[in-house]
């Protein structure tokens, strides 16, 4: 028999053998104690807070028994525990009730997700490298301890700094105490699209420094400018709801939308009249709108009060914003500005929303200070069916929003200061991803000497730590969540872990606590909780009313919040409105100014939140990366959405890879012609191009944000993303995937189907 | 030449058909696998079969004793008064009757014959955090497609006996009831509810 023969047979022979004897590898494995009896086959639905975005909409978790692959004490086996199958609102929340948004939904798969860091790392290749090595939790404490203590004795405590994704509730009151203790400066709390400038828009009109919530349910008019309310913007569950009941849910009485944007959004797409306004010039269309109804007398002037009194020019009626001078500058016909105006008057209540790109001009202040005070002469603050703010909780604890972090300002000089740096705190903040390229977030990160990451990922910041302390997921860990916007009254989303830890992984904030102990001193003096539990006990146990004094009762109000997923007042809370004078000059419009000339960058270029992904920090669940866009169906990537006049000047088709150049960077993505967009502009959504972001993310797309110039709002030092010019040209054939053929739902030729 | 070599081939391929098809019988009846945490067909939900051995041993019907860890007695248990959803809690209101973890055992084990060599084993896994891997007795061919759901039976007040014998006179489990549709079909027909094939199988 010849060698390659042999060779055959036994190759046959042998795989049959192997199919025999392989079992299943699960079986292998020895099997551990289950932590917690369940019922196996039957589901319990248990609470918990949503931290996908700064909503904190109120969860259900479908809680079922499992095997579940785990290593315990450094053995691997299986073991039965309560898994985690959907999650679905919560239906006694107030913020979302019982609804849920399809971010909310895939925040399951952070507990699941196979790229989550399992155990402590320590960083054993070169910075930056992705190379890590498992150590234990004592191991990664002392260190972290050891590096903190050397800070504070060598009266180095203030160059520490602590970055984090937006916190609210006793999380962030944590940090700040700990910080605070150390000696070091207030944690930054970094949101790439930054809010800044609305927060402060309706600080100087309104004295609330905190996003606007919209009592849609009752309104009988919308106007919205830029704002993706229904999308991603705000509370966009809430406000989902609510304008569900405002368009089919009051019998005879549809309240009318218009959207005012240069792009079509998921939310345009549901208006009944959309205007397309250029860029920056959203805050001259609310002032036209302004000028007509105070020239025709439809409201008194003086309703606006501190609001209008910001604007300039509002005393003498806005001379310069007639129609005629309003059409010059946005290309709006004078008689549709006449006609808004007048529906507006006609149909209160009503509200005018502002959000999203207007925002992120250079005269985005200007602009959000324009909608105030158009909101505030119809008469729309604190009514029924208007603008609300959300009331502060009952008690001494932080208010919602409370201290707006002025984030990219705070960013920027952490850049500037990083030299003087000595240690770096991250959690789930990933300025290297959402900052502008050209400012160099990287360069000055990779320069300070200690980095240590609370967040549950490696993601293009936290691969440049030095030690990765990794947090539980949401499900596993105790949650408290104070809403800015959305509701009417005060809440808390609390909750209690639902889920047994799969992996070696500890709470960010039992993690703090403990360092604060070992730490000693005033740190230890300032938070001398030994777990987060008690901590959250202590400070919301007393919103459940005075506490019972018998023994049986003690504890029942603390066992109904965490019960039932949170506190929320009962009857809605006198706001106070404000009284105080208005103490800033008026502000007038000072252009929107652009990066990059007109002549050599034709086109603006939008960067959008993402509808799966927001600002990218969810790019790695799979479930998101395979959704498709709503509008354009785009999904498993990126694309440059132009106009097909754009588009045709370029010799661009559908498909096709496209260059975008910046002044500061350029980078490629397939082509997707909508009607839907201005031809002036070209659109991307954010969230894709990550470099380091789990299997599902890394090396897909590309990131709009890189490309993007450092334009600064003068008044907030907000960044404003969508003040940078573009120029396109094809590169080449591109691949484009779109889910049922893209954003024409019927063939418009037989020939083309 | 040629066709001399294929008569080798011919051979050896026959020969390890005939192994994989005669092992079940050969060895599958009374001895116990090698290795004891091996059971007898996939535990996922799958209409393919982990090997081909699997498929011959499931098509043939056979159901080889599986060796249990511990050599439980249920006689002694049930002398003493326990009854049978003490342990197999999940059987009144979830589709699995459920092996109680460890943990349940030790309640009582820790103070209760603790000199006996096979309460001995069990402490000696309990104190290495590890559960008892107990084999599966009854189990359903997954080319079968049945879902059977404990808690509606219990309710009809059909007795645990009915399926799995009377477990009084029992050390560990075995399949004493060959469970298979037809007997699944006459009850049900005996006890006049649903015989639809969507009852079981979906």
């Amino acid at each position: 028999m010849k060698r390659r023969n042999f060779i055959k047979v036994a190759a046959i022979t042998g795989a049959t053998t192997a199919l025999d004897s392989c079992g299943n590898p699960e079986h292998q494995l020895i099997r551990f104690i289950p932590e917690e009896d369940l019922t196996p086959g039957v589901a319990e639905w248990k609470p918990s807070v949503c931290t996908i975005c700064p909503a904190g909409c109120g969860l259900m978790v479908c809680v079922m028994e499992g095997d579940a692959e785990v290593i315990r004490h450094g053995q691997a086996g299986l073991m039965k525990m309560g898994l985690a199958k959907k999650l679905e609102g919560n239906p006694t929340h107030p913020v979302n009730q019982g609804k849920l948004c399809p971010r909310g939904q895939a925040g399951l798969q952070v507990t699941y997700h196979p790229d989550r860091l399992a155990h402590p790392l320590k960083r054993s290749g070169p910075r930056g490298s992705g190379q890590f090595q498992e150590i234990s939790w004592d191991e990664a404490i002392r260190e972290l301890v050891s590096r903190l203590a050397a800070l504070r004795s060598t009266n180095q405590a203030a160059s520490l700094a602590f970055l984090t994704k937006p916190l609210s509730g006793q999380r962030r009151d944590l940090i700040e105490k700990f910080l605070q203790a150390f000696g070091a400066p207030p944690g930054i709390s970094f949101e790439p699209f930054d809010e800044t400038v609305l927060r402060r828009a309706n600080e100087l009109s309104f004295d609330r420094p905190q996003m606007p919530t919209f009592d849609l349910a009752r309104a009988n008019y919308v106007m919205v400018f830029g704002a993706d309310f229904l999308g991603t913007w705000n509370s966009p569950v809430a406000q989902s709801v609510a304008y569900g009941v405002m368009r089919q849910g009051r019998a005879g009485s549809r309240g009318k939308f218009v959207m005012v944007e240069p792009r079509m959004s998921q939310t345009g797409a549901n208006a009944d009249e959309w205007i397309p306004a250029p860029m920056g010039a959203e805050g001259i269309l609310a002032l036209g709108i302004a000028h007509v109804i105070l020239n025709e007398k439809l409201r008194p002037s003086g309703e606006a009060a501190r609001a209008g009194q910001l604007v300039d020019g509002w005393a003498k009626g806005l001379p310069d914003y007639t129609p005629q001078a309003v059409e010059s500058s946005t290309g709006i016909l004078p008689a549709t500005i006449t006609r808004l105006a007048r529906e507006m008057a006609s149909h209160t209540p009503g509200v005018a929303i502002i959000g999203g790109a207007p925002l992120a001009q250079t005269n985005g202040l200007f602009s959000a200070l324009a909608v105030n005070a158009l909101n505030a002469l119809l008469g729309n603050v604190e009514r029924p069916g208007g603008l609300l703010f959300t009331p502060p909780l009952p008690s001494n604890l932080p208010a919602p929003g409370g201290a707006a972090p002025a984030s990219f300002a705070e960013i920027r000089t952490l850049v500037e200061k990083a030299q003087g740096l000595q240690g770096l705190l991250l959690y789930d903040a990933n300025p290297v991803f959402a900052c502008p390229r050209s400012l160099g977030v990287r360069e000055a990160l990779e320069k300070v000497p200690f980095i240590a990451s609370f967040g549950n990922f490696i993601d293009e910041t936290s691969v440049l730590a030095d030690l990765i302390l990794p947090d539980h997921s949401p499900l596993e860990s105790w949650l408290d969540h104070v809403p800015e916007s959305g509701v009417p009254e005060a809440v808390v989303s609390l909750a209690p872990p639902a889920l047994h830890p799969l992996h070696n992984t500890r709470a960010m904030s039992d993690v703090l606590l403990d360092v604060a102990c070992q730490l000693g001193g005033p740190l230890a003096a300032a938070l001398p909780h030994r777990a987060f539990e008690d901590m959250l006990r202590a400070a919301y146990e007393g919103l459940g009313g005075p506490k019972k004094q018998e023994p049986k009762e003690a504890g029942a109000a603390w066992d109904k919040m965490h019960a039932q997923g949170g506190w929320w007042s009962a009857e809605v809370q006198k706001p106070v409105f404000p009284a105080r004078p208005v103490s800033h000059r008026p502000y007038a419009n000072h252009g929107p100014a652009f990066d990059g000339a007109e002549k050599d960058y034709p086109l603006h270029f939008l960067p959008y939140a993402s509808p799966m992904f927001l600002d990218g920090s969810l790019a790695h669940l799979p479930w998101l990366q395979e959704t498709p866009d709503p509008v354009s169906t785009v999904m498993w990537g990126t694309s440059v959405e132009m106009n097909p006049r754009t588009a045709g000047l370029k010799g661009i088709k559908q498909g096709d890879l496209v260059e975008v150049t910046s002044q500061h960077g350029s980078l490629r993505a397939p082509a997707l012609i909508s009607p839907g967009i201005a031809p002036d502009t070209v659109a991307m959504p954010v969230g894709q191009g990550h470099e380091h972001f789990s299997r599902y993310a890394s090396g897909r797309g590309a990131n709009p944000l890189a490309i993007l110039a450092p334009m600064i709002e003068p008044e907030t030092g907000a960044l404003a993303w969508a003040a940078t010019r573009v120029k396109i040209s094809r590169a080449g054939d591109g691949r484009l995937a779109l889910f049922a053929g893209g954003l024409r739902q019927h063939p418009q030729n037989e020939g083309e189907r | 030449m040629q066709i001399r070599y294929r008569r080798v081939y011919m051979l050896l391929a026959a020969g390890a058909l005939a192994g994989v098809l005669l092992k079940p019988i050969i060895y599958g009846g009374e001895q116990a696998p090698a290795n004891p945490a091996q059971s007898q067909t996939s535990p996922e939900f799958t209409p393919a079969h982990r090997s081909f051995a699997d498929a011959v041993r499931d098509f043939f019907g056979f159901h080889p004793t599986p060796v249990q860890p511990i050599a439980y007695t249920h006689k002694v248990h049930l002398a003493n008064g326990m009854e049978c959803a003490n342990c197999h809690n999940g059987a009144e209101n979830s589709p699995v009757a459920g092996i109680p973890s460890v943990k349940l055992c030790m309640m009582c084990h820790q103070a209760v014959a603790t000199d006996k060599p096979e309460i001995k084993k069990m402490a000696a896994l309990y104190a290495r955090n590890e559960d008892i891997p107990w084999q599966r007795v009854y189990d359903y061919s997954p080319t079968a497609h049945v879902k059977f759901n404990h808690a509606p039976h219990i309710r009809a007040q059909v007795e645990c006996s009915t399926c799995h014998g009377d477990m009084r006179q029992r050390t560990v489990a075995v399949r004493t009831v060959n469970m298979n549709m037809g007997f699944c079909v006459n009850c049900h027909k005996l006890r006049k509810v649903s015989v639809e094939c969507i009852t079981c199988h979906y």
